[in-house]
């Protein structure tokens, strides 16, 4: 169907100037060498391959984070989200995790997702802590709001960071009061929660930019649930 | 007293259980062991359960009798055995005690526990409840906290660092990765846990000096050991084990009131016990499963069981001494760090790893020519231990 | 330190906190109740970044701390640095909430 390029300006937001992340790379327990690197419009198709499997999982609310991941991928891919931007991680090209937000106001960032997709290696920690790097020293913003989905979530990001409560306030993905990182808090919580070499190895960038190797349904649903017995 | 084997051990792999009840957990392991013995519809005598806090993690009393009548046991005997991380080996205790005096002669043991029906959080809390409710509860001392405060002065004591830490848990990944009853499989690298700079949030503190890869991880899983008394052995199929020793001992529950907090007491004199009824010494031993719930402990114990002097055992895992190929394997099954540590399941779990290894049938991990084996179950923090001497005989 | 009562057997004179039915060391079954007094000297202690459930602190000091008097016994450490060996004052104040109420315990600080 031809579009209405018309009414289409009409819907679609204005882009806002957004420095690009950097990328950088982390030795994982494994010794396993993780890119971190921010994705382009271009690879949300991809992307949604490996979050669509995500959907079906209820422990630890990956359907939730999954379904609303999804529905924020393409609604950036199709022009609906003002201002989104996705970080990812890489292990060998393949993906390990995603994380996602935007911009909602020049001071303010607005942290939406943390999907890991292998577990057991921090991977979520990692990613999470790049994203709040990004707003806050990338972007240049003042604050980030975040608010927690999974009781997981919630000990993690809350307690580890040691977040500030805004009481009675509401956070895009609406739910229970959220919370904020300040700078002052980031300060604070840095040297602890974020790390990563800068600049990345240009074999290893350029493997990670050839291909976003997406697991199947089947090895994804595996890794996440790592549930035993069940037969 | 009659001398007791085991003739029959199931385990189900460690890791994180959903469709299944703690019940369901703990017979698919009792079903394997009487499988693996050959008993068929044979009537078992009696049945103790080692579990920890079933009733606060799946709110659930009386175990023991649900699981006797979920395998259609009734009218066995049956009782929970309950001593903290160590309830495994408590309850091989009773088991071994109600063989070798003669009042049954088919016994089945099962530890397990379904510790992640709640929560991290919540389970590192149910776990601290073995701590004194006013003079540690009440601070949020946690297991790994206490842990902690002894590895600081271990390691001003005796020179052990956390390079040595972070070797423990190397070498049990590594093992772990031979076990397909392991809840974690994971390769770990030195540079990845320790080394690097990004370290720091792969393996971050969670009560210093330990990190994450000092410690165990929260896991469900279970196992199972038939016991009968020695002289029965024959009406089996399989190899002739037996429990050549145990021992068992308590210190002060709170560590503070310890004399010498580096040592470990209890497991001393449990391991002093074990060898001396079985009439052999730690250097009889071909392999031991010890409770690394800790990385320190690993070591730790190794110096109190008596395998090496106190301050050596850093070394003689520094030397590989302690790896599958080593003079004295220690945790060829992952140990508690990667095989996993379902509280009750653990010390069942240990032995029946002692089995497989005295029979041949450790698969990759099979630590060859075994025939004496070692286990020790650590309880509270080191206030209740056991340990079992383990023989292959003709 | 009025709050934290320690126990010294009358027949050998072992001090216990906390409380036990039997003399850990001789068995009797008289004690005097003592207050832990003087400096609190740091035997060992860790940094609890990983707190039970009920507890929303990003971390805590933990050590045991053995008083001037004899008395040993765990507490909350509310020092920047803890070091083996400092000296540190005690205070009883609310370690816990526990079923709606404070929980009173010993805190150790240090200076006054
Ligand atoms: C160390 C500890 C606090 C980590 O907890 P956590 O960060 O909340 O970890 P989670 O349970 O969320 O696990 C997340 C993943 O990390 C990995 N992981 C967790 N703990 C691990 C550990 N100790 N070692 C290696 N990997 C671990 C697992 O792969 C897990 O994946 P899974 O969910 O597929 O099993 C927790 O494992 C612990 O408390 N251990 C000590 C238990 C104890 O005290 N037992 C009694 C001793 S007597
Ligand atoms: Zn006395």
């Amino acid at each position: 169907m031809p579009m209405d390029m018309e009414l289409e300006a009409l819907l679609r937001p204005p882009a806002s100037q957004m420095p690009t992340y950097p990328p950088k790379w982390i030795t994982l327990a494994t010794g396993a060498k993780m890119v971190v690197r921010q994705l382009e419009r271009g690879d949300v198709p991809t992307l949604l391959n490996a979050v669509r499997p995500t959907m079906k999982v209820a422990r630890d609310y990956y359907d939730i984070v999954g379904a609303r991941l999804y529905a924020e991928l393409l609604g950036w891919y199709r022009y609906r989200v003002k201002d989104h931007y996705c970080l990812a991680g890489q292990v060998n090209g393949a993906l390990v995790g995603i994380v996602n937000g935007r911009m909602y106001t020049p001071e303010i960032g607005m942290s939406y997702h943390t999907l890991a997709i292998d577990r057991g290696l921090r991977v979520g920690a990692h990613l999470f802590a790049a994203k709040m790097e990004y707003h806050l020293e990338y972007l240049g913003q003042e604050e980030v709001w975040i608010t927690a989905e999974s009781p997981i979530g919630f000990r993690r990001w809350m307690i580890e960071y040691g977040l500030e409560l805004k009481e009675g306030m509401q956070h895009e993905l609406g739910g229970a009061s959220f919370y904020s990182l300040t700078k002052a808090i980031w300060h604070e919580a840095k040297p602890r929660l974020c790390v990563g070499s800068r600049p990345v190895p240009r074999e290893l960038l350029a493997k990670a930019e050839l291909e976003i190797r997406v697991a199947d349904e089947g090895h994804i649903l595996d890794k996440i649930l790592g549930v035993k017995g069940g037969d | 007293m009659r001398k007791v084997a085991i003739v029959g051990v199931g385990m189900i792999p460690f890791g994180r259980y959903e469709s299944e009840s703690l019940v369901e957990m703990l017979a698919m392991p009792a079903l394997r062991a009487m499988d693996d013995a050959g008993i068929g519809d044979r009537a078992v005598d009696a049945l103790y359960v080692g579990n920890m806090a079933a009733g606060m993690f799946n709110h659930q009393s009386a175990v023991a009798s649900a699981l006797a009548d979920y395998l259609a046991l009734l009218p066995a005997a049956a009782d929970t055995i309950e001593n903290g991380p160590a309830s495994g080996g408590s309850a091989i205790k009773n088991g071994l005690l109600a063989v070798a005096s003669g009042y049954y002669d088919l016994v089945l043991v099962v530890g397990g526990e379904k510790m992640r029906d709640v929560i991290g959080p919540r389970a590192t809390d149910t776990v601290a409840t073995m701590t004194h409710p006013t003079a540690e509860y009440i601070y949020g001392v946690t297991l790994p906290s206490l842990a902690g405060m002894f590895t600081r002065l271990y390691m001003e004591k005796y020179g052990v660092t956390e390079r040595h830490l972070a070797q423990v848990a190397i070498k049990n990944h590594n093992n772990g990765l031979l076990n397909p009853y392991a809840h974690i499989h994971a390769s770990i690298t030195q540079e990845g846990i320790l080394d690097s700079p990004h370290s720091v949030v792969n393996s971050p503190i969670v009560s210093d000096p330990l990190r994450l890869y000092d410690c165990c991880p929260v896991s469900d899983g279970a196992a199972a050991l038939l016991l009968c008394p020695a002289e029965m052995v024959a009406e089996f199929k399989k190899p002739k084990v037996v429990i050549a020793g145990f021992g068992q001992a308590t210190d002060t529950q709170t560590v503070q009131e310890r004399e010498d907090p580096t040592d470990l007491k209890a497991v001393r004199l449990a391991a002093q016990q074990a060898f001396a009824m079985a009439k052999q010494t730690p250097r009889d031993v071909d392999l031991a499963e010890l409770h690394d719930a800790f990385t320190i402990l690993e070591i730790a114990e190794s110096e109190h069981a008596g395998f090496f002097k106190k301050g050596e055992g850093a070394r003689a895992l520094e030397e590989g001494r302690t790896r599958i190929g080593g003079d004295l394997p220690i945790n060829p099954s992952g140990g508690l760090k990667a095989r996993g540590h379902a509280l009750g399941g653990t010390g069942v779990a240990q032995v029946a790893e002692l089995v497989w290894h005295l029979r041949g049938e450790a698969g990759q991990r099979q630590v060859k020519g075994a025939e004496v084996g070692f286990s020790l179950n650590f309880g509270g923090f080191g206030n209740n231990v056991t340990a079992f001497v383990l023989r292959r005989e003709a | 330190m009025k709050e934290l009562v320690a126990y010294r057997c009358k027949k050998c004179g072992l001090i216990m906190y906390p409380k036990h039915g039997r003399c850990l060391r001789c068995k009797a079954r008289e004690f005097e109740p003592f207050e832990a007094e003087g400096d609190a000297r740091l035997i060992t202690y860790t940094d609890n970044q990983t707190l039970p459930w009920g507890i929303d602190d990003r971390q805590r000091f933990l050590g045991i701390v053995e008083f001037a008097n004899g008395v040993k016994a765990m507490g909350w450490l509310k020092v920047a640095t803890p070091k083996l060996g400092m000296k540190l004052k005690p205070h009883w104040e609310p370690v816990r909430v526990m079923g709606g109420e404070d929980v009173y315990g010993l805190v150790l600080r240090q200076g006054k």
